[in-house]
């Protein structure tokens, strides 16, 4: 047994960083769900604590905690219990497997983007616990694990496996072949191997099982590839912390701390390039106010903010870090009816803040983080990558003569 | 992630977060270093600068010579509190007092708490004991008793509102809810309450806390001020929130949520840190370094039964006498001779005994800086972050 917990002073740091507590009272805080609860807990007694899967995890009070006591770690290990020994609802079994969900989807994308706005559909998936205040995204057919698999020279000196996670490959793979084909153009050779989903949504609605299996089948994947000398690149955060905390951490797969040790994240690695000085690229000017909404994850990943520092080199980028608020969404926590009211709670708060600045775009690492605060402020949001894509390739086309990068 | 610095600061508390304040504004590159965020929940949001007498410029010529006060100076520690208030001005509100008078603030207790500069919220929770004080409270609210202070002073009332919620933490989230806060002006208007000041518990917001108490304010007509809570104390929170902006703003890198776990040293000078996490570790590598870990408490110093060391660089630590000299008969004397220890430092706040040229010690750590016996935690925290910074900056 972990007894880290122990060392837990009552300072309620986390408590203080816990959005979840702030707006729904039936959740106690990270100190009481975490380390004062797991004093009276046993690894073989059934959990009773119902109140445990409220928790979204943001990971927000792991990073907040001086003294190293992890309350999100023993709320998810308490999650995971939960789960195995209770009924799951039917809208956590199907969020489970999202990677399924999105295969499906793809295949029949014109139908189901048209179906999901219709009203009765709507009222069909709320019956069953699913919420619906947030437009859900588009599937596309043409999935990035259905587009060209490799880019780049084969004798490049730095060789890198792209692992894109689903949301690039089911509902943005536009984005996703650009940051393919962007990597390529820095002179890196990119191969992007069968993979399936990281695991997170799985372990977040309480189902280790199907999480250890998707785990272990991309760990086995990346691993082959890190021993030929890959690098592995990830661009979406909840991924990436999968990959680097939970392979080798609550899931325990094979390869995981070799998984963990060589993926890094899409913006880390570009200035990782660049301090190498194996690139040194030219920043166009792209004359913009941008919000950028750091995703929880990212904080939680503890490598700083990568994107930042390249927005700092764009000239004309004026940027203002937000990173107090979580958007609610949180994944697929904010679909559950159950958290529904979380979700639009912490999504008002959290565009907001967005909308105070008055930005021209909200920028955000995170898809969820994205749809949820692009439809609380009705200011456009993209991707971080796709506003470096365009600095940084502006005139740059492709082999169809397809000039980069969505318009901005 | 990795990078290369002018500055690197171990600790995110007050004194770091203030050294990298002053380095920022002197145009070096700096990364502070935080195993976590500051307890800042813990704080009042006061600063208190030297609590033993009326006049903490004037207290600090009766201090020992070897205490840090001494080290910084009374022109180095007036122009680090003129630092760190325009800072906050430009943040999360101004902050009112005046360095040549200390003044008294009302805690949840009824009694008073000696402090110096304060939050603009609370610039009237100093008042004569004969003016009529009416506390508001909220229904079921945690740790907050309002006949601890009613049954102190005669001249007083009280009155209960229903937020709905009982945490200090959800009652701030809703006072940012427009018409949480409507709600609540309409309903202190209609209370009848005589003349003199309204104290309310410091739930009033949490970015925007200047704004609600301001509008609370106009709107009565009154003198209206907060009372620090138990925590999570939202006043404490409001000024480490506006600390790290003020950092963020000015591209400091933050390392947070990250462990010390190797130091690189070559001759006499730290070339690097490297930092645990999970996965890759990141290698942190700066010209110069400042170490704020704090005390014990933070985890800068770390005690066993025979000894204490220093958590980041092992460096010598200061221990006042035997442990068995520490035992006092008087359970309530002020200070213990644990306080006093700590890391010493020489004139450019470089440890002693350490053979290590481009180190500087700030803070808590300070050994002699007894910080509750003199009452000078904030005060002392930003006075030698500041002066450690200026040497620091002169050469990195």
């Amino acid at each position: 047994m972990n007894l880290d917990f122990q060392h837990c002073i009552r300072c309620t740091i986390c408590v203080a960083n816990c959005p979840v507590s702030r707006v729904n009272p039936d959740f106690p805080g990270p100190k009481q769900a975490g380390p004062d609860a797991e004093r009276f807990r046993s690894d073989n007694k059934t959990s009773i604590d119902k109140w445990i899967r409220l928790c979204n995890q943001c990971k927000r009070c792991e990073v907040s905690c001086p003294y190293g006591v992890n309350p999100a770690q023993i709320i998810l290990r308490e999650q995971v219990q939960y789960g195995g020994k209770h009924f799951r609802p039917l809208a956590s079994r199907v969020f489970a497997n999202n990677y399924w969900l999105g295969a499906v989807n793809s295949v029949i994308a014109p139908i189901v983007n048209r179906l999901a706005p219709m009203k009765f559909i709507k009222r069909i998936l709320n019956i069953f616990g699913i919420s619906t205040y947030l437009p859900f995204p588009q599937f596309h057919i043409h999935t990035l694990s259905r587009s060209w698999r490799w880019k780049g020279r084969r004798e490049s000196r730095k060789k890198v496996v792209l692992f894109y996670g689903c949301f690039l490959n089911y509902n943005r793979p536009d984005l996703g072949r650009d940051v393919r084909d962007f990597l390529a153009s820095l002179g890196l050779r990119v191969i992007m191997p069968r993979q399936v989903c990281c695991g997170l949504p799985a372990l977040g609605n309480g189902d280790i099982e199907t999480a250890r299996k998707f785990a272990r089948k991309n760990a086995r994947i990346l691993a082959g590839y890190i021993d030929k000398g890959y690098d592995v690149i990830y661009t979406c955060t909840s991924c990436g912390l999968a990959l680097t905390q939970d392979y080798p951490g609550i899931l325990e797969v094979p390869h995981g701390r070799k998984v963990s040790e060589n993926s890094y994240n899409l913006h880390e690695y570009v200035l990782k390039l660049m301090e190498e000085h194996y690139i040194e690229p030219v920043f166009e000017p792209f004359r913009r106010k941008v919000a950028y909404h750091i995703p929880c994850h990212l904080r939680a990943l503890g490598i700083g903010y990568p994107a930042a520092g390249l927005f700092a080199k764009i000239p004309g980028l004026e940027i203002v870090i937000l990173e107090d608020n979580c958007c609610g969404l949180s994944g697929s926590y904010g679909f559950k009816r159950s958290n529904e009211d979380t979700a639009v709670r912490l999504g008002i708060t959290a565009a907001r803040a967005v909308k105070d600045i008055d930005p021209d775009m909200l920028v955000s690492d995170c898809g969820a983080c994205r749809m949820q605060l692009a439809h609380f402020s009705g200011i456009p949001a993209v991707d971080p990558s796709e506003i470096l894509i365009k600095s940084l390739t502006t005139g740059f086309e492709d082999s169809r003569g397809r000039v980069k990068g969505r318009k901005l | 992630m990795s990078g290369t610095y002018d500055v690197v600061i171990i600790g995110g508390g007050m004194s770091g977060m203030m050294a990298a304040v002053a380095l920022a504004d002197m145009g070096r590159k700096i990364a502070v270093v935080s195993r976590g965020d500051p307890v800042c929940c813990l704080s009042t949001g006061c600063i208190d600068v030297l609590a033993a007498g009326n006049d903490p410029l004037e207290g600090i010529g009766s201090l020992p010579d070897n205490h840090p006060y001494r080290l910084v100076g009374k022109d180095t520690l007036t122009a680090s509190l003129e630092m760190f208030r325009t800072v906050m001005s430009e943040e999360c509100g101004a902050y009112v007092g005046d360095v040549n008078a200390n003044r008294r603030i009302l805690t949840p207790l009824g009694r008073h708490k000696v402090t110096c500069l304060v939050p603009a919220t609370m610039e009237f929770a100093d008042f004569h004991s004969d003016e009529y004080i009416h506390v508001i409270s909220f229904n079921e609210m945690k740790d907050f008793y309002p006949n601890y202070i009613t049954s102190r002073y005669k001249n007083s009332g009280c009155s209960i509102f229903d937020a709905g919620i009982s945490t200090t933490m959800s009652i701030a989230e809703r006072f940012e809810n427009r018409q949480f806060l409507e709600a609540f002006i309409s309903w202190l208007k209609g209370l009848d309450i005589p003349e003199g000041r309204i104290a309310i518990p410091a739930v009033l917001g949490m970015h925007f806390a200047v704004n609600v108490y301001n509008e609370i304010s106009v709107e009565l007509g009154r003198k209206v001020f907060e009372i620090p809570t138990l925590p999570p104390s939202m006043p404490g929170l409001r000024l480490f929130g506006g600390l790290k902006n003020a950092l963020l703003k000015r591209g400091v890198d933050l390392y947070w949520g990250k462990e010390i776990y190797s130091v690189e040293k070559s001759g006499g000078q730290i070339e690097a840190v490297t930092l645990a996490g999970a996965g890759r570790s990141a290698r942190v590598q700066g010209n110069a370094f400042i170490l704020a870990t704090g005390s014990f408490v933070s985890g800068g110093l770390h005690a066993s039964m025979d000894a204490a060391t220093e958590t980041a660089f092992d460096l010598p630590v200061y221990l006042p006498g035997k442990r068995k000299s520490w035992f006092n008969d008087d359970f309530f004397a002020p200070g213990h001779a644990i306080e006093k220890s700590g890391i010493c430092v020489d004139q450019s706040f470089r440890p002693v005994d350490s053979r290590i040229e481009n180190l500087f010690v700030c803070g808590s750590i300070l050994a002699f800086s007894e910080v509750m016996k003199y009452g000078c935690g904030h005060g002392m925290a930003i006075a030698t972050g500041v002066a450690a910074a200026n040497v620091c900056g002169e050469l990195a």
